[in-house]
């Protein structure tokens, strides 16, 4: 039969390695189990894969390493349900499916010289992480780099260890809370808009990246707004319930936009135009 | 390219049985009872062409209601493989508003810039044979969405027959997969003249006064509300309460096209399929935490609509969703939640 390009097929990749997070949090280490494919395989930070686990279907997940390291690329997931619980039982040499990239990315090249504003909650940080690690990884193209991040509680603050990496580094401000202490933390406590009067934050020629869960991207863009931040410059990601990843199913329209497609990152000026 | 053909009415089965001598007949067929359904036939005997509009469109040969996407194996490490079917089909029979259906179809699920390849592999294997409308059938309101009685040459058919009255038919040929269809049995078919195609004129003229003036679907009025946003949120309220939630108006809609997949799974093996959704479903958008940002009926009901007029989509597929075959109206257990009715509610304002 004639070959021909096919959106649904996914390619094989196997799980190098997997690094606990939180109680229900892994980072799972991928590669392609076809090198050349692996070589060829290009993104960029704020797209995701459809990941198959095969028996049980397929789910979204964000990027959350850089195209930069290009051995492997890393996926952190949460686990929420029959998908989610199965992966986190496999190890490393187990197989599933990848259908990707998908989506638009985030703002980049439009971006250098100007000071970038990272505002992480919870899960949300390991898609910002990608881009994050991709601007470090050329860190000379852009101004004062600010990281907030903020989880429930100390426990469930993902890359623990290389928090403290970025606690560490002087061409990076990064301020941490939890909304609960637990013995032993020292740090900030409070919701994460707590931390912009720490963080010193400049609205004019910055740009601000958000992910996070859906209340806490409605408090932090209205916070940023009143800042003086313009609705261009604060940029975002939708979540919706997909299942094509490529704007067939009708699963994640909002208007006649598709999360999918025309997203998953979107400006909050673009939000704003989107009829539901 | 158009050019048109006369058949003698009572030959058009020899016609059929060479078209199924390459490929797969697909028909209008009397079911047990009253409905008319399409089938695909194994004689052209079962053909029924004394119908108005079938039950159900024929939307499920192009597009099933379960179709494998993949399958794939366990051997050691996984192997994946599409599943495809281009078994060459022809629609004989197929009315006007289901034609512009699939038409719809192939710029949504075909659109070039991202084809779906299972969509795209059946639909090129696929010849459509229209019969134009003398009457209206129940609930339809082609006219108004502009896709019937009769199409215009580049309407999406490849021949579209016209009963002229007397001993024949006239074929308007439109494609060279019109002319294929033609060359299976051109013997049957001669050349049609300047009277016949005045006969086919009138006869169109004729068929689009015979529609009722009720119910209208005034899209333009109806399309600018809800395109702007401005129709009144009391109103989709109002329409939910009548909504069970049962999903008949998408399934039975031939240009509805949500969909869900799953895979099923034996000792490794397994298939990928997908089913049809409706966005008439709160399970539609749920998200994995639970959240729901379409959470009443009523956001549904709403969404519904504005897939189906709004003027964002037509600019996106080229196209209004909506055909007017009318088969929401019929389904609907309420009688109430069909395409005119919301449509004409909208336009003013009330909804009783
Ligand atoms: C663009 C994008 C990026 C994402 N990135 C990440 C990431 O990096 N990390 C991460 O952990 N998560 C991410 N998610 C969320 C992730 O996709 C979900 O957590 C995942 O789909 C859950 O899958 P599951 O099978 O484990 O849960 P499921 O068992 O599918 O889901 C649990 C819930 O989902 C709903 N549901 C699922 N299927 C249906 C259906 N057919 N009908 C009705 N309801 C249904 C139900 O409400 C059910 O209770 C992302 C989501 C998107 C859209
Ligand atoms: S057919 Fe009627 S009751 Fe059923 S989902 Fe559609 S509008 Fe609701
Ligand atoms: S919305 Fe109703 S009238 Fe319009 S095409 Fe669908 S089923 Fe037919
Ligand atoms: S996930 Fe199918 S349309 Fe976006």
């Amino acid at each position: 039969m004639e070959k021909r390009p096919n959106i649904y097929l996914p390619e094989i990749a196997r799980i190098v390695e997997v690094r606990d997070e939180t109680p229900d949090t892994k980072t799972f280490v991928f590669r392609f189990r076809d090198d050349q494919f692996h070589d060829s395989f290009a993104w960029r930070p704020g797209q995701f894969v459809e990941l198959s686990v095969f028996g049980l279907g397929e789910a979204p997940f964000g990027f959350a390493s850089s195209p930069t390291r290009k051995e492997s690329f890393d996926i952190t997931i949460r686990a929420v349900g029959a998908l989610t619980r199965a992966l986190h039982a496999m190890g490393t040499g187990d197989e599933v499916g990848i259908r990707g990239p998908l989506g638009n990315h985030f703002p980049f090249d439009d971006v250098q010289g100007r000071n970038i504003l990272f505002i992480g909650g919870g899960i949300g940080l390991p898609p910002l992480r990608s881009l994050i690690h991709n601007m470090l990884d050329e860190r000379d193209k852009f101004g004062e780099i600010t990281i907030l991040y903020g989880a429930r509680t100390p426990t469930d603050l993902v890359y623990k260890e290389e928090l403290k990496e970025w606690e560490q580094r002087s061409d990076v401000k990064f301020i941490v809370t939890v909304d609960r202490s637990e013995p032993g933390w020292e740090g900030n406590v409070g919701l994460v808009p707590m931390l912009f009067s720490k963080a010193d934050i400049k609205p004019d020629g910055t740009t601000a990246y958000i992910c996070g869960p859906p209340v806490m991207i409605r408090f932090v863009i209205q916070d940023l707004v009143s800042m003086g931040f313009a609705e261009e410059n604060i940029i975002s990601t939708l979540e919706r319930h997909m299942k094509c990843g490529v704007g067939k199913c009708n699963h994640c329209c909002i208007g006649h936009k598709y999360v999918c497609r025309d997203g998953p990152v979107f400006s909050y000026k673009q939000m704003k135009g989107l009829l539901e | 390219m158009s050019r048109a053909l006369k058949l003698q009415k009572s030959r058009w089965p020899e016609w059929v049985a060479a078209l199924q001598r390459t490929a797969a007949v697909i028909a209008p067929v009397r079911l047990h009872g009253e409905d008319v359904a399409f089938e695909r036939i194994t004689s052209p005997s079962e053909i029924t062409l004394d119908f108005d509009n079938t039950a159900d469109p024929p939307k499920r040969f192009l597009f099933p209601q379960v179709e494998p996407l993949l399958r794939y194996r366990r051997n050691g490490g996984y192997a994946v493989e599409p599943v495809y079917d281009e078994e060459p089909r022809v629609f004989f029979a197929i009315r006007c508003c289901d034609v512009s259906a699939v038409r719809f179809f192939d710029f949504t699920l075909g659109a070039q810039d991202l084809p779906d390849s299972y969509y795209t592999a059946r639909r090129a294997g696929t010849a459509l044979i229209a019969l134009a409308c003398h009457e209206p059938c129940q609930s339809c309101f082609c006219v108004c969405a502009d896709t019937g009685p009769f199409l215009p040459p580049g309407g999406g058919y490849d021949i579209q027959l016209t009963d002229l009255g007397g001993e024949h038919y006239l074929a308007e040929v439109d494609t060279d997969k019109g002319e294929a269809l033609v060359a299976a049995a051109a013997e049957l078919f001669a050349p049609a003249s300047d009277d016949d195609l005045a006969q086919r004129r009138a006869l169109e003229e004729a068929s689009e006064k015979r529609f009722p003036s009720e119910p209208r679907l005034y899209f333009a009025a109806s399309s600018r509300k809800v395109s702007l946003d401005t129709a009144e949120a009391e109103l989709w309220q109002r329409m939910a309460r009548w909504c069970v939630a049962c999903g008949g108006c998408t399934h039975i809609c031939p240009t509805c096209y949500c969909f869900n997949v799953t895979d099923a799974q034996r000792n490794g093996d397994g298939l990928r399929s997908r089913r049809w959704d409706s966005c008439q479903y709160a399970g539609l958008t749920r998200e994995a935490s639970g959240h729901n940002p379409r959470p009443e009926q009523s956001d549904r009901v709403k969404r519904r609509v504005f897939h189906k007029i709004s003027y964002q989509y037509v600019a996106r597929d080229g196209m209004q969703g909506c055909v007017g075959c009318g088969r929401c109206t019929r389904i609907c257990p309420g009688l109430r939640l069909g395409l005119p009715e919301v449509g004409e509610a909208i336009r003013r304002a009330e909804w009783k």
